[in-house]
């Protein structure tokens, strides 16, 4: 076996090589995607579309390209939801025929490939590198936090489109962990306002006594929080809390905690997979059938929950500011354009992309398509509103998160298809922040 | 927490531990016959749980799925051993360094063809449910799950210390070289022990997939705890990763509900205190320097 050009015997691997070999290996996979190329700028179609668009209203003299920089997740865990917005950014921009007023766009995509650091690089690539006239995008809390100073600073303005920590549109303390900025606006929501809401709504009708059960990180612990104040507010209280980690793989045990408890009300927050193995780890070990209730925040119900749980998750109640079956106009429009596009119903990410796209084109219709002058772009901004497919849209003037209606839903199964039925609504719930 | 919820959550990580064991056996055999971790098990796992989502989806059988899917990923092993990691054979760590690169290349492959959202995989008939144990009801599921494990164990065992092939696999962890020199072809049995190896990540993946659901990360995931279950017990020998996992389940499982701060530092921390008592892990080999 041994050839005659490798003189050397066959050494064996000793435990001290393969611990060093293998830690080595784990550094290596933990910052491998933050090392791994960015997706070249994919603007071969936004382009195309512009020009087509430029070429037949040339008369009307365009104004010179908007760069858009959009800083969404193409790798890792959230790459699906980064997939979800970049379709509804292309999908408004192909609608609105290449233009955002009289600006033919270019898109330049990266990856912050969820995390931080990388986040901040690629904003300041934005700022620096690709002078883009404006930012949209992030959909973890944790990102939206690390660039909130760098583009305060260079006053650069950022529409975000999911990241959802309530601190990102708030006076804090020594602005720890982040705070407002003028030039951040937010199109999706903050984790008070999805989750107080309910804790009003469940208080409200009876249900005072819930016990907690959620991702521990910062959103799921706001979420908890959130829900505890709405049912404070009519005299409903915790009565206990266990918090998997995000990405948990084993719901089981977690699940087994809750039968053990004598609440039977759960607040739930989970999003994703960790939705899934809970409510199939819920239904498991049998809590509907033992008198469980499941309540929670939207995500915990979306249809890439329900789409794998299907009627295992009928009878919970969630709240969130959109559903795919809302009935209005604008939904429908939505719905049909994006299903006859991609083949594929929109989810709630897609929405928030969507929205903050019509921001941005009805602010710079105001501003003739000037982005120069900051404070008139930001006061354009501010003054937008319009009807989504959520409802009534509006940015609150003193924080600039999104002004938004608040439906609470049911899961139920009619004909074959699990979906969120509409149950009650909160009219224009605007973040407690200042 | 009530006895009742003790001896739950016992059980709980006694499946999990059951997964772990059916993982981290693969890892380590391949580690005793060839001296190289292979660093793409997870991948293998991985591969495994989609190979088994196809079958479910195409024919609806589980019990096929939990058949063709080891076999396909063993078949994936014959073809890896020959063609790539007998080149670098006797160079470990560029051994170690190519399964990396199979691993991410798998995973990729695994994202382009199903997609990159989160997959479920129904439990089998007839374990979709709980029993009564001791007054309270446990999932049929989990108790397959600890029932094949053993069976799996037994009969690992069996081949191991019984079989001609196990014979000649003990030689080979023992001295390659001898074992070529009195003229049994090593190339053939490395290939078989790789493929045999991935045949058990793509096991453990069917298993796994109703239980813990299948998607992106989940490789990452199961490579970590392989290792860990491996280190623990010692590289190389089933015992190692019986008694690893057996460790590890439950430690994983009571450490997340009873201090959900410190659950992944327990692990680590279990793991640093018998890597002082018994640097080679609780059952391993002691390695005769040559």
């Amino acid at each position: 076996m041994e050839t005659s050009d490798r003189p050397e015997r066959r050494p064996k691997i000793t435990r001290r090589e393969f611990l060093v070999a293998g830690s080595a290996v784990a550094l290596a996979a933990a910052c491998a995607p933050a090392a791994a190329p960015s997706p070249s700028p994919t603007t071969a179609a936004a382009t195309k579309a512009a020009a087509t668009a430029a070429a037949t209203t040339a008369v009307s003299s365009p104004g010179p390209t908007l760069k858009l920089g959009m800083l969404l997740p193409f790798t890792k865990v959230y790459a699906e939801l980064g997939a979800s917005q970049k379709r509804a950014a292309e999908l408004y921009l192909k609608q609105a025929g290449g233009k955002l007023a009289n600006r033919p766009v270019t898109f330049i995509f990266e990856d912050e490939a969820n995390d931080p650091q990388v986040g901040l690089q690629k904003t300041q690539k934005f700022i620096e590198q690709d002078q883009t006239d404006l930012m949209m995008g992030i959909i973890a809390t944790p990102i939206a936090y690390a660039i909130r100073n760098a583009v305060d600073s260079a006053k650069f303005i950022y529409i975000g489109t999911n990241a959802g920590g309530n601190a990102m549109t708030r006076d804090t303390t020594d602005c720890k962990p982040t705070c407002k900025s003028k030039y951040v606006f937010r199109t999706s929501f903050s984790a008070w306002q999805v989750s107080q809401p309910l804790g009003e709504w469940v208080s409200k009708k009876g249900d005072k006594e819930f016990f907690l059960c959620f991702s521990n990180y910062a959103f799921g612990t706001e979420s908890a929080a959130a829900f505890v104040e709405g049912l404070a507010k009519n005299g409903g209280k915790e009565t206990g809390r266990v918090a998997p980690p995000l990405n948990n793989a084993d719901f089981v045990p977690f699940v087994t905690q809750i039968k053990g408890q004598a609440t039977k009300n759960v607040y739930s927050f989970f999003s994703g997979t960790d939705a899934i193995g809970y409510i199939r780890a819920w239904n498991q070990l049998g809590l509907p059938a033992a008198g469980y209730k499941m309540y929670g925040a939207g995500f915990l119900t979306e249809q890439d929950v329900l789409k794998e749980v299907k009627d295992q998750a009928n009878g919970a109640i969630t709240s969130l500011f959109w559903s795919v079956e809302l009935d209005n106009p604008e939904n429908k429009a939505f719905r049909d354009l994006y299903q006859k596009e991609y083949n594929l119903l929109p989810d709630v990410f897609a929405v928030q992309m969507w929205d903050g796209m019509k921001a941005l084109d009805e602010a710079l219709k105001k501003t003739g398509g000037n982005t120069k002058d900051k404070d008139a772009l930001i006061a354009a901004l501010e003054g937008v509103s319009f009807k989504s497919p959520r409802g009534d849209f509006a940015f609150d003037k003193g924080t600039h998160n999104v002004v938004h209606d608040i439906y609470i839903r049911e899961v139920k199964t009619t004909g074959g298809q699990t979906v969120n039925t509409i149950v009650d609504k909160f009219g224009k719930v605007t973040d407690p922040g200042k | 927490m009530s006895f009742d919820l003790v001896v739950q959550q016992a059980l709980n990580g006694i499946s999990f531990g059951a997964l772990l064991f059916i993982l981290a056996a693969g890892l380590s055999l391949i580690f005793g016959m060839m001296d190289v971790v292979n660093l793409a098990h997870g991948a293998f796992y991985m591969l495994g749980a989609y190979v088994a989502l196809q079958v479910v989806q195409l024919t609806g059988q589980f019990w096929l799925a939990i058949v063709v899917a080891p076999l396909v990923l063993a078949a994936l092993g014959l073809v890896i051993e020959p063609l790539l990691l007998r080149r670098l054979r006797g160079r470990h760590l560029d051994q170690v360094l190519l399964t990396i690169g199979v691993g991410f290349v798998i995973v990729d492959l695994i994202g382009l063809t199903w997609g990159r959202e989160v997959r479920t995989l129904p439990f089998p008939p007839g374990f979709d449910r709980s029993i009564e144990i001791g007054g309270s009801s446990y999932p049929t599921y989990r108790l397959f799950v600890i029932a094949f494990a053993v069976v799996l164990a037994g009969l690992l065992y069996w081949l191991h210390r019984r079989s001609a092939v196990g014979a000649l696999i003990r030689a080979g962890v023992d001295d390659a070289e001898m074992l070529s020199a009195l003229g049994v072809d090593t190339d053939r049995l490395f290939a078989i022990t790789f493929a045999v190896g991935a045949g058990l990540a793509g096991l453990a993946g069917v298993v796994a997939a109703p239980a813990f659901g299948v998607q992106p990360g989940m490789d990452v995931d199961a490579l970590i705890f392989s290792l860990i279950v491996v280190v623990v017990g010692g590289l190389g020998t089933l015992n190692g990763a019986a008694a690893g996992a057996a460790l590890v389940g439950p430690a994983e499982t009571f450490g997340k509900v009873l201090v959900p701060q410190f659950a992944l530092a327990l692990i680590f921390a279990i793991m640093a205190v018998i890597l002082l008592a018994r640097p080679s892990g609780l059952f391993g080999r002691i390695r005769v320097g040559r």
